[in-house]
């Protein structure tokens, strides 16, 4: 057990250490991270556009950067914003509880919403609600997260909700068509066929073959849902870490954006790796 | 369901020949710029009214649908491709290979990989033509878009293994790519359909998010994302109805997807 | 008893009557401000807190134009614009308690003039090497000296906050209106009333009359519109003109067009020496034929009526005509006539093939036209520049780009050909454009950092630019600048486009706006601002 936590841990740290290098190089080669908006302040005196530029260019060895990056980070000092001139530290301990919270809240609502369609496809049979939840599905799904969120807000509901409509039509596709496949499946048709009630050929014959799947979908929801949570908080300006983080790839911040990316990744993996626990107690309990 | 199917198989149709008649369905064309009528209301020169520099919206939507109804589908059946191959050669050979297939796709999940996109664009040509520039888009959305499914394919992969049916075959001398191609994957098609339905629009809108950043659609080429950006001016909206017309459109060819890829319903 | 009732009643209204009217302002900011330190302020969101916070020894009035005592109560020019001196304000207090004095006036220079700060404001004030002193001659009066002569010395100081010397409180403690209350990041700011500000209205009421001013924070243009209908925000600083269209239609009262800015967009060409370009187009680009036609190929009326929606005007030269004094009226707009465009491309040997522009060598005309993504308008008139140089047989691609993308390649790589952007002129005065018009500047965008200039008319345009800096007669500057604008009329390194209008939006209950087209557009008489 000791050993399993151990390992997993270590796992955590060598992505979370990999994804962060991997994020500071694209940062760092990409066009215009040794620009800053002041050079183009015509108020500005030679002089002083050098000096910006050359401040600019202080991250810019990449792996001196990184090197006292983690040396830093050992003693909890994530660094100061470029953009903001504020801890990178304070930032976030503002900025993530709000993301936290909405992602937790998007995400519920959105497998409850899903799980709660698919299945009721599945035990209903009935056409209609096939033909109605696909209709939903298809429409939030084409649906871009802005133009949501901003009706959202014209409505004066809370644009985080949104995340949910633009989660759940996923949620909904993969586990509709998980249960349809399982149903498929001779032991379930041969419990059917022998009389076994709705309920129980979903709870003991179709949900242990769907079940790996389905967590592992939990854990890649967390990043679908992270993935359409952000934009709405740029749009909406909801002060979470998607407000932060376009700020902070608008003007190239490094600092703030690799230490994003070390949140994003904990999150993600913290959530694969979850779902993969589960995935194997169940599938080892089952067997 | 069968006449579901028939005409979710006839709107596609007729969309993609509207989209290669595009010349003779739109006229007007998706460029020129009627300057003396911008943003008028539907009338019969403008069966869906012009745009803010006059152009003819429904000439655009329909050049939109050909840019995107033939890229999206390209990029989503490459990503559900690479999902299915990494996935299920990670799942079926298990171990240190599955370990670090993992390893990769959590990467894959959590790298800005906007900065991937500027640079590849900032290594493109100034002038490279707006099919070009879009189609690359397309490729990199479909290149980096494979992770999520990917693990899902893994997982069930993994759990197949240990089906009878596999056994057998396993039994009867299949193994490696032979056993993965004729028997593993064929049962993932659940999740390998789900991952091209949902990557069809994921990939439209993902590319109109991109034109916010000059990474999508060059001008004056239309694609339904940029069509679909224009709906972002929620305040001017409201009074214009037929600006939804392309998120209708993209509705409709999704739901059409969706009805022809869900082909094995059961029955009571 | 009923006279003594009514004199009681007049006793408690009294004062009410004459109470400030209170209540809080709210308007929206783009972002979080990168700093509060109102001698760092640099971005247009650190420059609102500052406004409304700082103290300033004179303020240019936004409607006037003309500078109006603040801190100092007068001020003279001396030694031909080499020194000022100013007669300051007695018994005044920062927000803190903290006295002013002369003495913070010449700490604040000291400030400014560190050439470690790399501020604006201070770079204004250099106008040759040396040092500028700041000299504290009395409590009330302090001498400021410079190595040369500075132009529009007086206004400058509109933008110089004067921060406390003594004050614990350091940069936070203000002589403005408002002080930092609260700060919430990512969502608001809230600036309170200064209870020490020591300006009074004409009936002997302490100002402001607001209670405090409220920033929300708010990125998107949709959702401040959005805001600022339900009345959750009093005031727009910039208005898109299909918001404003539409508000318009819901209800004039809610939008105003002050009249035409001083702001510019133009469209140049890369002609540095270094860029990475074929020979034959750099020999496009740096011939003024081609540009002149390129600017006569372009409907600039159209641009304003499509894109603008009306609420801008075909631009004529560097200085918008918004700019009385400062602009040169000999010169007109440069007329849309693609035949004209022809003829002066063929004087270069340009000719006409199958509908295809090519030059003496057989190449086909065409380049790319770059401009920062995401901002509509720009990407609208980049379509129309398309749409209208197809018509003379020019292809041209447009690439919109994120802005730090956009910036190295125009400032630093110089890989592009073409660029459309915009020039904030938040100052009447031209001076501030010095470092775009001298060849040896960084923001002389054409053709940047010149060792010595390129070109005749660039070696005449320095000459102008630095007898005007070096100048203290505006009549005489006026001259210089009429010969400059002349100059760059008839060789159009910048093709100018269009002059937008500012258009704003404050709400009915707002009383006392007078909408400027400088910035501050809505609230720069801030402390004179009321609620109904």
């Amino acid at each position: 057990m000791l050993r399993s936590v151990g390992l997993a841990v270590l796992r955590l740290l060598v992505i979370m250490l990999l994804a962060s290098m991997i994020g500071a190089v694209l940062i760092r080669v990409a066009p215009g991270f040794s620009s800053d908006e002041q050079q183009l302040n015509s108020s500005l005196s030679a002089q002083s556009i050098q000096a910006i530029k050359q401040a600019r260019l202080t991250n810019s060895d990449l792996p001196r950067y990184y090197a006292n990056y983690l040396a830093a980070l050992l003693r909890g000092d994530l660094g100061i914003s470029q953009s903001l001139n504020q801890p990178v530290r304070d930032l976030l301990r503002e900025r993530i509880p709000v993301t936290m919270r909405s992602l937790v809240l998007a995400l519920a609502l959105a497998w409850l919403i899903g799980l709660a369609l698919a299945v009721a496809a599945q035990l209903t049979r009935s056409r209609l609600l096939t033909f109605l939840t696909d209709g939903v599905s298809s429409t939030f799904i084409s649906t871009p997260a802005v133009v949501l969120a901003l009706v959202f807000v014209l409505l004066r509901l809370p644009p985080q909700l949104a995340a949910t409509l633009l989660v759940f039509p996923k949620i909904y596709r993969y586990s509709q068509n998980l249960l349809q496949q399982s149903y498929q499946l001779p032991h379930v048709l041969t419990a059917r066929a022998k009389g076994a009630g709705a309920w129980r050929v979903l709870a003991w014959h179709v949900a242990p073959m769907a079940a790996p799947q389905m967590l592992a979908l939990v854990g890649v929801s967390v990043s679908i849902a992270l993935g359409v949570l952000l934009p709405i908080e740029v749009i909406c300006d909801v002060p979470g870490i998607g407000q932060l983080a376009w700020q902070a790839a608008q003007s190239r911040d490094l600092p703030l954006l690799v230490n994003l990316t070390l949140v994003v990744t904990f999150v993600t993996v913290c959530a694969t790796m979850l779902s993969d626990s589960a995935r194997r107690s169940f599938t080892r309990s089952a067997a | 369901m069968k006449a579901l199917r028939w005409g979710a198989t006839a709107l596609l149709i007729l969309a993609a020949l509207a989209a290669i008649g595009a010349h003779y369905v739109a006229p007007a064309g998706y460029e020129h710029q009627f300057r003396e009528s911008p943003g008028v209301s539907p009338s019969a020169q403008h069966p869906l009214g012009t745009d803010d520099l006059g152009r003819d919206r429904f000439a655009r939507l329909i050049y939109g649908l050909r840019v995107s109804l033939i890229l999206a589908p390209l990029a989503a059946a490459l990503t559900t491709l690479m999902a299915a191959l990494i996935g299920g050669i990670a799942g079926y050979c298990g171990g240190w290979v599955e370990g670090c297939a993992l390893v990769i796709m959590d990467l894959f999940l959590s790298i800005p990989w906007l900065f991937l996109l500027i640079t590849v664009r900032a290594m493109l040509p100034l002038n490279i033509s707006p099919e070009s520039s879009v189609f690359i888009t397309f490729l990199l959305l479909g290149v980096l878009g494979w992770a999520a499914s990917a693990r899902i394919i893994c997982a069930g992969t993994r759990d197949l293994l240990k089906s009878e049916f596999v056994w057998l075959a396993r039994a009867s001398g299949f193994s490696g790519f032979k056993l993965l191609r004729l028997h593993l994957l064929p049962n993932l098609r659940g999740t390998l359909l789900a991952q091209f339905w949902i990557s069809i629009p994921v990939f439209i809108i993902a590319e109109a998010n991109l034109g916010a950043m000059g990474l999508g659609v060059a001008e004056p080429l239309p694609s339904l994302g940029s069509l679909l950006r224009e709906l972002q001016n929620v305040v001017t909206l409201r009074p214009e109805p037929w600006r939804f017309m392309p998120l209708l459109v993209l509705i409709m060819v999704v739901s059409c997807f969706q009805t022809l890829l869900n082909k094995n319903e059961v029955r009571t | 008893m009923k006279r003594f009732l009514l004199f009681a009643l007049a006793l408690l209204v009294g004062p009410l009557a004459f109470a400030q009217n209170g209540g809080e302002l709210r308007f929206c900011i783009n972002s979080e401000p990168k700093t509060f330190n109102p001698l760092l302020a640099q971005d247009d969101n650190s420059e609102v807190i500052r406004y409304l916070t700082a103290g300033v020894l004179l303020r240019v009035n936004r409607i006037t134009q003309k500078p109006q005592p603040e801190l100092a109560t007068g001020w003279k020019v001396l030694d031909g614009g080499k020194r000022i001196r100013f007669k300051l304000r007695e018994g005044l207090r920062y927000s803190d308690g903290t006295q002013f004095s002369s003495a913070d006036v010449a700490y604040t220079m000291q400030q400014l003039m560190d050439p470690a700060l790399h501020s604006t404001t201070g770079d204004a004030f250099r106008s040759a090497e040396g040092k500028v002193t700041a000299q504290a001659v009395s409590p009330t009066v302090v001498e400021i000296a410079f190595p040369a002569p500075v132009a529009n010395l007086v206004n400058l100081f509109d933008t110089v906050a004067i921060v406390s010397e003594k004050s614990p409180q350091k940069e936070t403690a203000t002589l403005g209106p408002f002080y930092m209350a609260e700060h919430k990041s990512g969502s608001y700011i809230l600036l309170k009333r200064n209870p020490n500000y020591w300006k009074k209205d004409a009936a002997g009421r302490p100002l402001p009359y607001l209670d405090s001013v409220r920033l929300e924070i708010e990125q998107n243009r949709e959702i401040e519109a959005l805001r600022y209908r339900r009345g959750e925000v009093h005031l727009i600083n910039t208005v898109s003109p299909a918001i404003f269209e539409k508000f318009t239609a819901d209800d004039p009262s809610l939008v105003r067009d002050a009249g035409v800015s001083s702001d510019t967009e133009q469209l140049w060409f890369n002609q540095s020496p270094t860029a990475s370009l074929p020979d034959y187009k750099r020999a496009w680009f740096t011939s003024t034929n081609f540009r002149r036609a390129i600017s006569q190929a372009i409907n600039r009326e159209d641009m304003a009526r499509v894109v603008f929606r009306g609420h801008a005007k075909p631009a004529i030269g560097i200085i918008s005509p918004a700019n009385k004094f400062w602009f040169n009226s000999k010169l007109k707009p440069h007329p849309y006539d693609p035949a004209a465009a022809i003829k002066l491309l063929q004087q270069d040997g340009f000719h006409q093939e199958n509908g295809v522009l090519k030059d003496r060598g057989g190449h086909a005309v065409e380049f790319s036209i770059i401009t920062n993504a995401g901002n509509r308008p720009r990407e609208n008139m980049a379509a129309m520049i398309q749409e209208d140089l197809k018509k003379i047989g020019i292809k041209v691609s447009v690439a919109p780009m994120d802005f730090p993308s956009l910036i190295e390649r125009i400032s630093d790589k110089l890989n592009y050909e073409a660029c459309l952007l915009g020039l904030v002129n938040a100052d009447l005065d031209p001076n501030s454009q010095m470092n775009v018009w001298l060849s040896s500047a960084d923001n002389h965008q054409w053709n940047t950092r010149q060792k010595t200039p390129a070109t005749p008319w660039e070696a005449q345009i320095d000459k102008l630019m630095r007898a005007q800096s070096s100048s203290a007669d505006n009549s005489k500057r006026k001259q210089y600048w009429d010969e400059v604008q002349q100059i760059a009329w008839e060789q159009e390194p910048f093709i100018y486009l269009v002059n937008k209008d500012t258009l704003v939006a404050i709400a009915p209950g707002v009383k006392n706006a007078q909408p400027s087209t400088l910035r501050p557009q809505t609230y720069w008489n801030v402390e004179e601002l009321a609620l109904k």
